[in-house]
């Protein structure tokens, strides 16, 4: 079924005088190529792997720690701007309060100035007009008095058909009227 | 793999119920070379090997050389790659002081890793460490480190610690010190190597011949009629065992850096 002078392997010859042992033995060739490749390869690894990796972790070591740093400091900035603006807007909230307090002070003060002042002229109008009116009746009431005692002088005159003492009698009819007043005040 | 399905012709689809060359051996051995300079045979297998080189190469720059602030994922994927390697093979397993031994066990397990995942690489499906000459190299290079580190930190109390180990009871102390300095010495070496090698040569096989058949049998439908379907089970069956060799071939490639790393770590300590 295998021919032997056929492409099975190339290496026809050599393969088929090959035993079991040969397998364990290493081709010169073979093991002068891994030499060579092993030795660049170990190399490669000691003089530039390492030394590129071991700089490029510090490197990313530094930069991260570099970064949490940022970041705390950031934070701490945040933190006391934080505490700034929350100091600031309590002292805005009192000063507001405190406005609010002086206006609605001063508000109350000016009203109770303006009642007080309303309160006094109330009370100069409400004087000046029981001036007037007592005047008046006082005007009116000896206007009265004179009419009534002239009147009743002119009717006793003429009851007794003579003239009377005119000022004396005057006199009398005041007095009398004055009782009257005197009786109904 | 070109060379195997040539031989579709070869394999009497009529009569066998798998197609393996008679020798299998001649899955491993190219043996004309591409070129020859000053009697050096510049082989496939050479070729895979410097090509193997030069991907880990690759890899290694093209992930490090930007070192960037924030990695590409690919520059990730390869820091994270060679930091463990570091961090977790080499410091974990030998200790601090064992940051020395990175750059080897970084390159024992590039190169292997590399070397390994040609099996399962389209176009090239051969691994270049089920050929002897490298796990054998690596081998003998952990021997050597870690014979050389025993001696040099521990003076010659590591040749006689291990042959007369105090904490065994004395009755037993000659057997347990001959034990452990075969093992050590003899053993260690071969068996570094042989794992990764007769790993790597199964894989190897079997997918060479599972697939093969399968492409053979099912290709040779139109000569064969209804006996194709012979050739389906090989087909899935290679399918499955190509994903299990890829996993086969990152696991070894860490094995032998881990226990070449364990090895040093023993010379190390060695009362550990």
């Amino acid at each position: 079924m295998f021919a032997s002078a056929t492409p099975w392997l190339l290496a026809t010859e050599a393969a088929e005088e090959s035993e079991g042992i040969d397998l364990l033995l290493p081709e010169s060739s073979e093991l002068i190529a891994g030499i060579i490749a092993f030795a660049i390869i170990f190399f490669f690894a000691w003089k530039w792997v390492f030394p590129t990796i071991t700089k490029t972790l510090e490197s990313r070591q530094a930069a991260i720690k570099a970064g949490f740093e940022a970041a705390e400091a950031a934070k701490v900035e945040a933190e006391s701007l934080k505490n700034d603006y929350q100091a600031q807007l309590a002292q805005a909230r009192e000063e507001a309060g405190r406005i609010v307090e002086e206006a609605r002070q001063a508000g109350e003060s000016v009203r109770a100035e303006v009642v007080a002042r309303a309160d006094v002229e109330a009370a100069a109008i409400k004087e000046r007009a029981t001036a007037d009116m007592s005047g008046e009746r006082d005007r009116v009431a000896a206007s009265l008095r004179r009419e009534v005692a002239d009147l009743s002088l002119d009717v006793a005159e003429k009851v007794v058909g003579s003239s009377l003492d005119r000022a004396s009698q005057q006199a009398l009819v005041d007095r009398y009227i004055d009782e009257l007043g005197g009786l109904g005040s | 793999m070109e060379s195997v399905i040539l031989a579709a012709s070869e394999c009497d689809v009529s009569e066998e119920i798998i197609c393996a060359p008679k020798d299998v051996l001649e899955l491993f051995f190219f043996e004309d070379a591409l070129f020859t300079i000053g009697g050096f045979n510049f082989t496939r297998t050479v070729f895979l090997i410097f090509l193997a080189m030069f991907i880990v190469l690759g890899l290694l720059y093209f992930g490090l050389r930007k070192g960037e602030k924030v990695p590409s994922k690919f520059a990730a994927a390869i820091e994270s790659l060679v930091t463990f390697v570091k961090e977790d093979i080499a410091i974990g397993i030998i200790g601090p002081e064992g940051v020395k031994y990175a750059p080897y066990l970084l390159a024992v397990f590039m190169f292997v890793i590399v070397g390994n995942l040609f099996e399962v690489t389209p176009l090239i499906n051969f691994p270049i460490t089920s050929r002897m000459a490298i796990p054998l190299f690596i081998s003998l290079v952990t021997w050597v480190i870690f014979v050389f580190v025993g001696f040099k930190k521990n003076g010659i109390s590591y040749l006689t610690g291990l042959i007369w180990p105090k904490s065994v009871p004395i009755a037993l102390r000659w057997l347990v010190g001959i034990i452990e300095f075969v093992s050590t010495f003899l053993l260690r070496p071969v068996t570094l190597a042989v794992r990764l090698f007769a790993n790597l040569v199964a894989g190897h096989l079997m997918l060479t011949l599972l697939l093969a058949s399968g492409w053979i049998f099912i290709s040779s439908v139109g000569d064969i009629g209804a006996r194709a379907i012979i050739g389906l089970p090989w087909f899935v069956f290679g399918l499955g065992i190509y994903l299990f060799e890829i996993v086969v071939a990152v696991l070894q490639a860490y094995i032998i850096t881990l226990l070449s790393a364990v090895y040093v770590q023993t010379s190390v300590h060695p009362e550990h």
